[in-house]
């Protein structure tokens, strides 16, 4: 039961899985953010169909916990596809990971930014429009600045809860941190001191992340 | 005289769902004229200003500027737009830019001059509103009178033939609506074509070289300020002019 004791002993694996808990974070966040910027557009477009998908996929993402999400593309898909083809289809855990934790993000981002293009007051898009700017120039030199502004805190919290999702990878084989930490309470029973770390340790991450996001928002405010 | 004509109304409706704004509008303006809109909130005067550069889109009937239709299918209002400047109540400035910033945006970004011409356009339009000194403060750091100046400034860097003003000194506090109003005048003394939503009577009064009266989305009675303000003929402008006068 000896938090520091355990410390020693613990963390190579736990920094070890870590290392693989911001690996996929920060992967698949770049990628969740790309396509939250497509599937947003698509949202707010004048376009039924374009519209359609977008709302199609993020009601199936928000509608569904991403467990079952990470299972269905580990164990359900390469069955599927397997049934359809004929022929041996294999997906590894860390790309099954990657498609769960990016597909999630990314419905949740391109929410975050409709939400903050929404919310810059209407008259800016009639002021650049009666100037002559067409949308799309209008979008990217008047709205989109000022929406960067305003989806910065929202932003930095999904990151957050991304960082912490990623977690739930472990049921389907990741090894990050939590799989790493299961391990070794199972070889070694010490779980009070070793899921102590591992919470120290997300705390840590987030601290310092909400710390930047701050010092971020009041130089862009400035 | 034909020739003279600036901008031409026909027929024009405009309806939200079934709440008819604009009933049936006909007007003509020819150039360098000022016309004032007068009447009642809620009345469609602002919604006909919108119209005329296409904020809002015709129900029906049509609108020519220079004869070319710019209700058409086919028109391209982002071209048609660049020479019919228009002021807000709300100024609507962009916060994210510097008052000079905000003036070169337009010219530059549709590439109609390089960044040295567009700087130096907005330095004298600047100094002509009375604010050179403030070319590199934000929006947020001006009155609103001095806001809205911006944006008028902001407007003629595209050197239109056409302004449209809708309400530009409803938002402002009581001692900056002189200032606005003053470079509302020099604009129209040099020739302007202007269009004015406003509730500024006197303005109205002085500076229009004719008046609109708008009420229930038709133009009830239109002709100059000495008509239309002193002498009104129909009993709804009476009524009107009676409360706010």
């Amino acid at each position: 039961m000896n938090l520091f004791q355990v410390f020693s002993e613990v963390y190579p694996t736990l920094l070890n899985g870590l290392g693989m808990t911001v690996q996929i974070t920060v992967l698949s966040l770049l990628i969740a953010m790309v396509l939250g910027i497509f599937v947003c557009l698509m949202n707010i477009s004048h376009n039924v169909v374009l519209r359609g998908i977008a709302k199609f996929y993020i009601w199936l993402i928000r509608g569904t916990p991403m467990l079952v999400q990470a299972f269905y593309f580990y164990f359900a898909m390469p069955q599927l596809i397997q049934s359809i083809t004929g022929s041996q289809f294999r997906i590894t855990v860390f790309t099954a990971s990657l498609v769960t934790l990016t597909l999630n993000a990314g419905a949740y981002i391109s929410e975050i930014f409709r939400g903050s293009i929404e919310s810059v007051n209407k008259g800016q898009m009639e002021a650049a429009r009666s100037l002559g700017l067409n949308y799309a120039k209008s979008m990217q030199k008047i709205i989109l600045p000022q929406a960067v502004r305003i989806c910065l805190p929202s932003l930095v919290n999904q990151f957050i809860i991304t960082l912490k999702d990623s977690t739930i990878l472990y049921a389907i084989g990741l090894s990050e941190i939590m799989y790493n930490a299961k391990i070794y309470v199972g070889r070694t029973m010490e779980s009070f001191a070793t899921y102590t770390w591992v919470a120290i340790f997300f705390l840590l991450i987030v601290t310092i992340l909400s710390f930047i996001s701050r010092a971020v928002e009041r130089r862009i405010n400035a | 005289m034909e020739n003279n004509i600036k901008i031409k109304v026909k027929g024009l409706k405009k309806s939200f769902g079934s709440l008819h704004v604009l009933k049936g509008i006909d007007a003509e303006i020819t150039t360098g004229e000022v016309i004032c809109v007068i009447g009642p909130s809620g009345s469609g005067k602002s919604t006909f200003l919108r119209c005329l550069n296409r904020l809002e889109e015709a129900t029906e009937g049509e609108i020519l500027v220079d004869g070319e239709s710019i209700t058409g299918k086919n028109s391209d209002i982002d071209k048609i737009r660049r020479h019919i400047g228009m002021v807000f109540q709300q100024f609507n400035l962009f916060p994210h830019y510097t008052v000079k910033e905000n003036i070169m945006l337009a010219p530059v970004q549709l590439k109609i001059k390089t960044k040295e011409e567009a700087e130096k356009k907005a330095m004298e339009l600047l100094q002509r509103v009375g604010l050179a000194d403030k070319a590199d403060a934000k929006p947020k750091e001006l009155s609103g009178g001095q806001q809205q100046r911006v944006a008028i400034a902001r407007a003629l860097a595209m050197e239109p033939d056409i302004m449209l003003f809708d309400e530009p000194t409803s938002a402002l506090d009581p001692e900056m609506v002189c200032e606005v109003l003053d470079v509302m005048k020099e604009l129209a003394a040099e020739g302007m074509t202007m269009v004015v939503v406003t509730h500024e009577m006197g303005f109205a009064h002085d500076v229009a070289d004719r008046v609109f009266f708008i009420d229930q989305g038709v133009i009830m009675e239109q002709g100059t300020p000495e008509e239309v303000m002193d002498h009104p003929q129909n009993e709804r402008t009476q009524s009107f002019l009676s409360k706010v006068l």
